[in-house]
C-alpha cells in the first residue's frame, strides 16, 4: 500500500496495532526482459466506461480513450509526495515516453491516461498545471482526467479494482492523505486489460517490451517488427525473433 | 526424475503411518509479494479454513475467525464462522492483491469460495463461489492461491482426465473470471524429465522467476492413506520435481529433480536474498534453490529434518521475515522445529518441541514473536483417535522457548478439522473515499 504523505504514513503505523504501511521497496529487475512478441499477455479483464472531465473541463467518456491504441492508465493525485507512489509512476511514465517517442510510429499508437483520485482538489485547472510540470510532447498522447465527484468516480475504481481509502487522524477526522495501491493498467486497443503493474512490477524495460508486444499484436508488420509471432520452445528459447527495428 | 526406489524403501514404515504432509502459504512472511498491507505488528484475527466433519456441528466446511489480539475481551475465542453448506475438502487460502478478499479452495469438489475480509475482518462474508475450474482448465484440486496484480495464480493438484498428478496453473481475475491456464511440463528440460505434478507457487519478481513444486493427484490425496501406502503403484505417483518458470512468458525454463514430494516453497523475504527453500515430505530433506554466478538456478539438499528413517513427514514451513530462521512442522511425530538459516547452505536445527499428537500448518507473525499451529492434514489422512486432536494452538516465541498463549479445540467447539490460517487486522484510521469530496461545478 502506497501512501501520499510519508509523515502521515508513519503516524498511522505508530497508532495502528496491525497494518504497517511502511515505505515500500523500489522495484528491482535483475533479468533481461523477454523480447517483444515472444510471449502472450493475459486478457485479464474488459474495461468499462465513465464520464470524466478533461483538463479543459470538458466532459469526456473514458471508453474511447481506452480503445484504438495501447493505453497505460493509472490513478493518481497531484499532491501525492510519496517517492514510491504517484511521483514514482510519473517518473516511470515520463521515462517510457522518452523511449517511445524515439520511434514515432510506435509512439503514435500509444496513449497514457492518468485519472485523479481526488476530484475535489484536482480540478481541471490543477490538472493543467500538473501536465505542464510534466511537459507536453505532441508525439505521444497523454490525457489527464478528473471526475465530477467522488460518487461518479467510485464505479470506475471498483471496475478496475483500484483500492483507495482516506486516512483519518486520532479524532477520526479525514486527512488529505489517500491510501491507494499503486497500479498501472496496460490496455490493448480493444479495451482489454493485458497487464497490471504494481510497485514490484513497475520495471521500465518490461513495460516497454509489453507495449511493443501489444503493438505487434495489433500491427504485426509495423515498425519493422517481425511479421509473424515467434515460436517459443518449452525451455524458453525464442525462435525466429527479430528485434523490433529501432529508428535512429 | 522421481525417486521411486526411495519411495519403495519408505513403504514398510508408511504402512504404519497415518499421515503425510500437505500445506502451503500460511503466514504473514509467506504471502505473495504482491499482497498489500503486510501486518508487521499485532494481528487482530486469524481466519482458519476448516474441513467439515460429518456429525460434528453442521458438518460443513467453514471459515472460522478467531480473535488474536491479546488486548481484546474475546482474545483466543472463536468470534465468527461462515459455513459454506457442504464438504469439499477445504484446504488452502490466499488473499487478493489488495487483501480485501480471501479465496479458499476445496481439493475434492474443486470449488473456490471468495470471502470479503476487507469490509469487516471480524465477520468475513461469503460473496462468490467459483465452480468452473475443472470445466475451464481440466484441472482439479485448487491448492495454492497466489496474488498477482488484479488476479490470482492458482496451483492445482490434479486433473479431470484421470485424477492423477499431472496438472497445471490457472489464472482468474479478482472478479472471479477465468483468464488463462498453463500446464506443468511433462517434457524433458535440461536433461531432467518433468512429471507434470503441481503443488505450491512462489515468485521472485526481481528475478522474474516463478517456482512450482509437486505433490500428488486426487486418486492419492482423496484415498485413505492406509490404502495408498499399501498400494505400490499408488506410491509411485508422488511428485519429484521443482520447476522454474519465466514469470513474464509463463514458460518453464528449468526442471530440478527433488525426490520425495517437495511441498512448500519460500523465497527469502529479506531484500537482495535471492534464494528459496522447500521441504521434501517423503525424504525429510530441506532443499535450497539458488542462482549461480552464470545465472543458472540449482537445487540441492542442505539439511535433514528429524530422523528421515522414522518418516517424520515435514508438513508446513515458515520462514522468518529476515530470512535467518525457518519453522518446520513434522506431522507424524507432532514436532515443531526451528532451523537457523543464517547460512542457507547449511541450515542448523537449534530448537524442537512436541506440540501435538499431529501438527500440520504453522504460521508466524511478521515480527516473529508469535506462531500458530493447526492439526489437520487431509480428511482421510488425519490420525485416528486418540491422536485425532483437532486444534489451533498459539505460542509466543522469545528466540529460545515457545510459551503457550491460547488454544481452540475444534472438536469441542463442533467446528471440524482446522487447516490453513491467514491473518487480518482492523482497518483503523481510514475512511472510505466516498466520504470525501463535493461535486465539481
Amino acid at each position: 500500500m502506497r501512501t501520499g504523505l510519508l509523515a502521515a504514513c508513519a503516524a498511522v503505523a505508530a497508532a495502528h496495532a496491525g497494518v504497517d504501511p511502511v515505505p515500500g521497496v523500489a522495484p528491482r529487475a535483475e533479468f533481461v526482459a523477454p523480447a517483444p512478441g515472444s510471449y502472450h499477455l493475459q486478457r485479464i479483464q474488459r474495461t468499462g466506461d465513465a464520464v470524466l472531465l478533461d483538463d479543459s473541463g470538458r466532459a469526456r467518456h473514458l471508453a474511447p480513450l481506452l480503445h484504438g491504441k495501447v493505453t497505460l492508465l493509472t490513478f493518481f493525485y497531484t499532491y501525492c509526495v510519496d517517492p514510491l507512489g504517484c511521483p514514482f509512476v510519473r517518473t516511470t511514465l515520463a521515462g517510457l515516453r522518452a523511449r517511445l517517442v524515439a520511434d514515432p510510429e510506435l509512439a503514435a499508437r500509444v496513449r497514457f491516461v492518468t485519472v485523479s483520485l481526488d476530484p475535489q482538489t484536482d480540478t481541471p485547472e490543477v490538472l493543467r498545471a500538473y501536465a505542464k510540470q510534466i511537459g507536453f510532447d505532441p508525439r505521444l498522447e497523454w490525457r489527464f482526467l478528473t471526475a465530477h465527484s467522488v460518487d461518479r468516480l467510485l464505479p470506475l475504481l471498483d471496475d478496475f479494482g483500484q483500492d483507495v481509502s482516506v486516512d483519518t487522524d486520532a479524532q477520526g477526522r479525514q486527512t488529505r492523505t489517500l491510501h491507494h495501491m499503486l497500479k498501472v493498467f496496460l490496455i490493448d486497443p480493444h479495451g482489454t486489460v493485458r497487464e497490471i503493474y504494481s510497485l514490484a512490477f513497475l520495471q521500465p524495460d518490461v513495460m516497454f517490451n509489453d507495449i511493443q508486444t501489444l503493438a505487434l499484436e495489433a500491427h504485426p508488420a509495423a515498425s519493422g517488427a517481425a511479421s509473424t509471432r515467434p515460436a517459443v520452445l518449452p525451455d524458453g528459447t525464442v525462435l525466429a525473433v527479430r528485434a523490433i527495428a529501432r529508428r535512429p | 526424475m522421481r525417486n521411486r526406489s526411495r519411495l519403495t524403501c519408505l513403504l514398510p514404515t508408511l504402512l504404519f503411518s497415518v499421515g503425510l504432509a500437505i500445506a502451503a502459504h500460511a503466514d504473514e512472511t509467506c504471502n505473495s509479494p504482491y499482497v498489500s498491507n503486510l501486518i508487521r505488528g499485532q494481528e487482530d484475527f486469524i481466519h482458519v479454513w476448516t474441513l467439515g466433519v460429518e456429525g460434528l456441528g453442521d458438518g460443513s466446511d467453514k471459515l472460522v475467525t478467531i480473535d488474536a489480539n491479546p488486548h481484546s475481551g474475546t482474545y483466543g475465542k472463536v468470534i465468527h464462522s461462515v459455513s459454506v453448506g457442504g464438504r469439499g475438502e477445504a484446504h488452502h487460502m490466499g488473499f487478493t492483491d489488495d487483501r480485501k478478499y480471501l479465496w479458499a479452495g476445496n481439493l475434492n469438489d474443486s470449488k473456490i469460495y471468495v470471502f470479503d475480509v476487507g469490509t469487516n475482518p471480524a465477520k468475513p462474508k461469503l460473496v462468490r463461489t467459483i465452480t468452473d475450474l475443472p470445466e475451464k482448465t481440466g484441472y482439479v484440486g485448487p491448492h495454492t492461491f497466489y496474488a498477482l496484480p488484479g488476479r490470482l495464480l492458482i496451483g492445482n493438484l490434479s486433473n479431470t482426465r484421470d485424477n492423477g498428478g499431472v496438472t497445471g496453473l490457472a489464472v482468474y481475475n479478482n472478479k472471479g473470471g477465468y483468464v488463462a491456464k498453463y500446464d506443468i511440463p511433462t517434457s524433458n528440460i535440461g536433461g531432467v524429465q518433468g512429471d507434470g505434478y503441481g503443488y505450491d507457487i512462489a515468485i521472485n519478481p526481481a528475478k522474474n522467476v516463478l517456482l512450482t513444486s509437486s505433490f500428488a493427484g486426487r486418486q492419492n490425496y482423496m484415498r485413505a492413506l492406509g490404502e495408498v501406502v499399501k498400494d505400490p503403484e499408488a506410491m509411485k505417483h508422488f511428485g519429484g520435481t521443482l520447476v522454474a518458470w519465466n514469470l513474464k512468458t509463463m514458460q518453464p525454463t528449468q526442471i530440478f529433480s527433488v525426490p520425495g514430494a517437495p511441498l512448500e516453497i519460500r523465497w527469502a523475504p529479506a531484500p537482495g536474498q535471492n534464494w528459496a527453500v522447500t521441504a521434501a515430505a517423503l525424504t525429510s530433506k530441506l532443499w535450497l534453490v539458488k542462482q549461480d554466478g552464470a545465472g543458472h538456478w540449482h537445487a540441492k539438499d542442505v539439511a535433514t529434518i528429524g530422523d528421515p528413517a522414522k518418516i517424520p513427514l515435514p508438513a508446513d514451513i515458515s520462514i522468518t521475515s529476515d530470512a535467518k530462521g525457518l519453522w518446520v512442522n513434522t506431522f507424524m511425530d507432532g514436532t515443531t522445529h526451528y532451523f537457523d538459516l543464517s547460512d542457507p547452505e547449511h541450515p542448523k536445527e537449534t530448537f524442537h518441541q512436541h506440540t501435538g499428537a499431529q501438527v500440520n500448518m504453522i504460521s508466524e507473525s511478521w515480527d516473529g514473536k508469535r506462531i500458530y499451529i493447526t492439526s489437520s492434514l487431509l480428511s482421510l489422512w488425519d490420525k485416528p483417535a486418540p491422536d485425532n486432536e483437532q486444534f489451533l494452538r498459539a505460542f509466543n516465541w522469545d528466540g529460545h522457548a515457545l510459551t503457550p498463549t491460547f488454544e481452540v479445540d475444534f472438536t469441542k467447539e463442533e467446528l471440524g478439522r482446522p487447516h490453513h490460517m491467514k491473518f487480518t487486522a482492523k482497518p483503523t484510521q481510514q475512511a472510505a473515499l466516498r466520504a470525501r469530496g463535493a461535486p465539481q461545478s
